[in-house]
Parts: structure tokens; C-alpha cells; sequence
């Protein structure tokens, strides 16, 4: 990711927006009671699309694929654990928004993470 | 000419600036101004579209620069106007480049062969008219080799190649396959936006 303070204050408020978001509509669409697995699968692929819905206004602003492979990776790792706590037992919004914004600054570290052991000059290899 | 890349282009010419983005080119303008300080002698630009990366080229450079869509090379004309150095912008498919063997020192793309339609020959075809010996210079989103960011790559394009660029491209397995030789990979993030210098080899 980068370093400007603009991109890294960016990032994180992208990151937030989109894992609480994701999280408080797991909540709400995702009730008690449901299959533990069921509700895991649906709630990535929710936070997932949240993810990609809010790239296009967040890109403009914060570029392109640094902000929506981190946004849509958030919104699927926060739909995957809000959806499986509420699937476990009713969750209140407020519960919700706090547990997506955990996510959120769990995932956008996790891309930090990722992102600096895959950056910078390789070996000329095979690849993408 | 491929009509119908030149007609997607030349509908996304007005509203391209717009859905490119300030964000991406203000987090990927010292990367490009780093690339872009190579240029030296006959240079080809590649798919120069609006323009946008013109502000990012050295001065005084002597640029032949094409695109296959006279919608974005009208676009770009206030930007080629202000450049301090001279661009010769001229409407050209990749694919049937109307340039004599060898004809230029370097060649730079940016986020260029996310879009070209069959990229391998589009790339063979640069090594025709890249000096033996000449460099390509390529900045550059791909694919990437790992989950989950492959499948949300592979979903993107589902949705993106109808109005432009295919997301999930193995550009630097399409390098190798046309026959350069890959000199560096720069990773700028992940292993998606990339910067990759190759050379055209001497035999």
C-alpha cells in the first residue's frame, strides 16, 4: 500500500466504510438459526459485492486496484464472521457495526501484511 | 483495423478521464515518472488514450505514440499540445502497426495489454518493430497468482471486458511468450500493478 498520508488515511477509511457496512447488512439479512456454513458463504458473498459496489465512488478518489482488491477482500472476511455470529444468535446492530469495524481493521492490515512481502523487485520468473 | 475495440474506446473517450480516476493516476504517478525517466532515443508509446500519462513523461523527448481510437487521441490533443518535447499521435491498431522493421530504441505501454485483444501478437508485433536489442518498458495491472484475489480478478472481468479492460491478464507469461526477455518485475502492489523491463533479444 502506500505510505502518502492521504492514500494510508484513504485506505483505512475505505477499508472501515466498506467492512462495517458489510457487516451491519450481514446482520440485518442473516437471521439466528440459519446454517452455520449457509450463512458463511452468503455473508462473503454479500460483503463481497458491498466491497465492489463502494470501489467505484472510493476509487475515483483513492485509485484503482488499491482500493478494490483490499475493499472487496474486507467486505468478504467481514460478511464471513458477522454472518456466522449472527447465524449463531441474534445480533444487534451496534454489535454489528463494532464486530465490521474489527474486520475492517484486521483486513486492511492483513493486505498491509501482504502486500509488503509481495512488493518490490523480483526474480524474473515465471508468473502472472 | 478492429472496429469494434476502436468503437468500445471510442465510447469510453468522454467519460474516460472520469471513470480512470484522479485517485489511481495521483498513487501511480511517481511509479510511471520513474519508468517514464528511461525514455531515450526513437521511442513508441503505446495506447496513449487521453493523454493522462503525458504529464509524467520527461521533457524534450521525440515520442511516436498510437492509439487505436481517434475519439481518445482527440481527447489527448490539449495534453500532446502542452508537452514539452514533441508527440506524434497518430490512430493505430497494435495488431497492424504501420512501422518499418526495427524502427524504434523503446517501447512503453501503460495499463495497456489489459485491453488489447489477442495481447500475445499485439506484443509480438512491438518486437517486430523494436530495434534487436531495444527495450520494452510496460507499467502494468495483471492477474494474480493468489487467492482470494485471483477469483475477485476473475469475477471483475466478468463484469469489465464488456466496457473496457479484462482485470485478470498473465502479462508477464505473455511477455516471455512473445518471445522477449524479461530483465525486471517491480512489484508495486500486490503482485497486480507491476512495472515489467524486457528486451527484444539480439537472435
Amino acid at each position: 500500500m502506500d505510505s502518502r498520508l492521504y492514500f494510508v488515511l484513504g485506505d483505512l477509511f475505505s477499508n472501515l466504510l466498506v467492512a462495517i457496512l458489510a457487516g451491519w447488512l450481514c446482520s440485518l439479512l442473516i437471521p439466528a438459526g440459519w446454517n452455520m456454513f449457509l450463512a458463511m458463504l452468503v455473508a462473503m458473498v454479500i460483503g463481497m459485492a458491498v466491497g465492489l459496489v463502494l470501489f467505484f465512488p472510493l476509487g475515483v478518489a483513492f485509485g484503482a486496484m488499491e482500493v478494490m482488491l483490499p475493499t472487496m477482500f474486507t467486505g468478504m472476511f467481514s460478511g464471513m464472521v458477522v454472518g456466522m455470529w449472527a447465524a449463531m444468535m441474534p445480533l444487534g446492530g451496534l454489535q454489528a457495526v463494532a464486530a465490521g469495524a474489527v474486520c475492517g481493521l484486521v483486513g486492511v492490515n492483513v493486505i498491509w501484511i501482504l502486500n509488503n512481502s509481495l512488493r518490490g523487485v523480483q526474480e524474473p520468473r515465471e508468473g502472472a | 483495423m478492429d472496429t469494434q475495440t476502436q468503437a468500445k474506446w471510442d465510447k469510453a473517450a468522454p467519460t474516460f478521464d472520469l471513470m480512470a480516476g484522479k485517485g489511481a493516476e495521483a498513487r501511480w504517478r511517481p511509479f510511471k515518472e520513474q519508468l517514464f525517466a528511461n525514455m531515450q532515443g526513437r521511442i513508441l508509446f503505446l495506447a496513449l488514450g487521453t493523454g493522462l500519462d503525458i504529464e509524467t513523461f520527461p521533457p524534450g523527448r521525440d515520442i511516436t505514440a498510437i492509439d487505436i481510437s481517434p475519439r481518445m487521441l482527440e481527447v489527448a490533443g490539449p495534453r500532446i499540445a502542452a508537452y514539452d518535447g514533441d508527440i506524434d499521435a497518430r490512430v493505430m491498431d497494435v495488431h497492424e502497426l504501420d512501422f518499418a522493421d526495427a524502427s524504434f530504441d523503446q517501447i512503453f505501454t501503460s495499463c495497456t495489454f489489459c485491453s488489447v485483444p489477442d495481447p500475445v501478437a499485439g506484443l509480438r508485433a512491438l518486437r517486430r518493430v523494436l530495434k534487436p536489442g531495444g527495450e520494452l518498458f510496460m507499467f502494468e495491472h495483471t492477474g494474480s497468482r493468489y487467492y482470494p484475489f485471483k477469483l475477485m480478478m476473475d469475477l471483475m472481468t466478468q463484469l469489465t471486458r464488456r466496457i473496457g479492460p479484462d482485470m485478470n491478464r498473465p502479462t508477464l507469461h505473455n511477455v516471455r511468450a512473445a518471445g522477449y526477455r524479461v530483465v525486471e518485475v517491480n512489484n508495486l502492489f500486490l503482485d497486480v500493478v507491476k512495472t515489467i523491463r524486457a528486451v527484444n533479444p539480439e537472435t
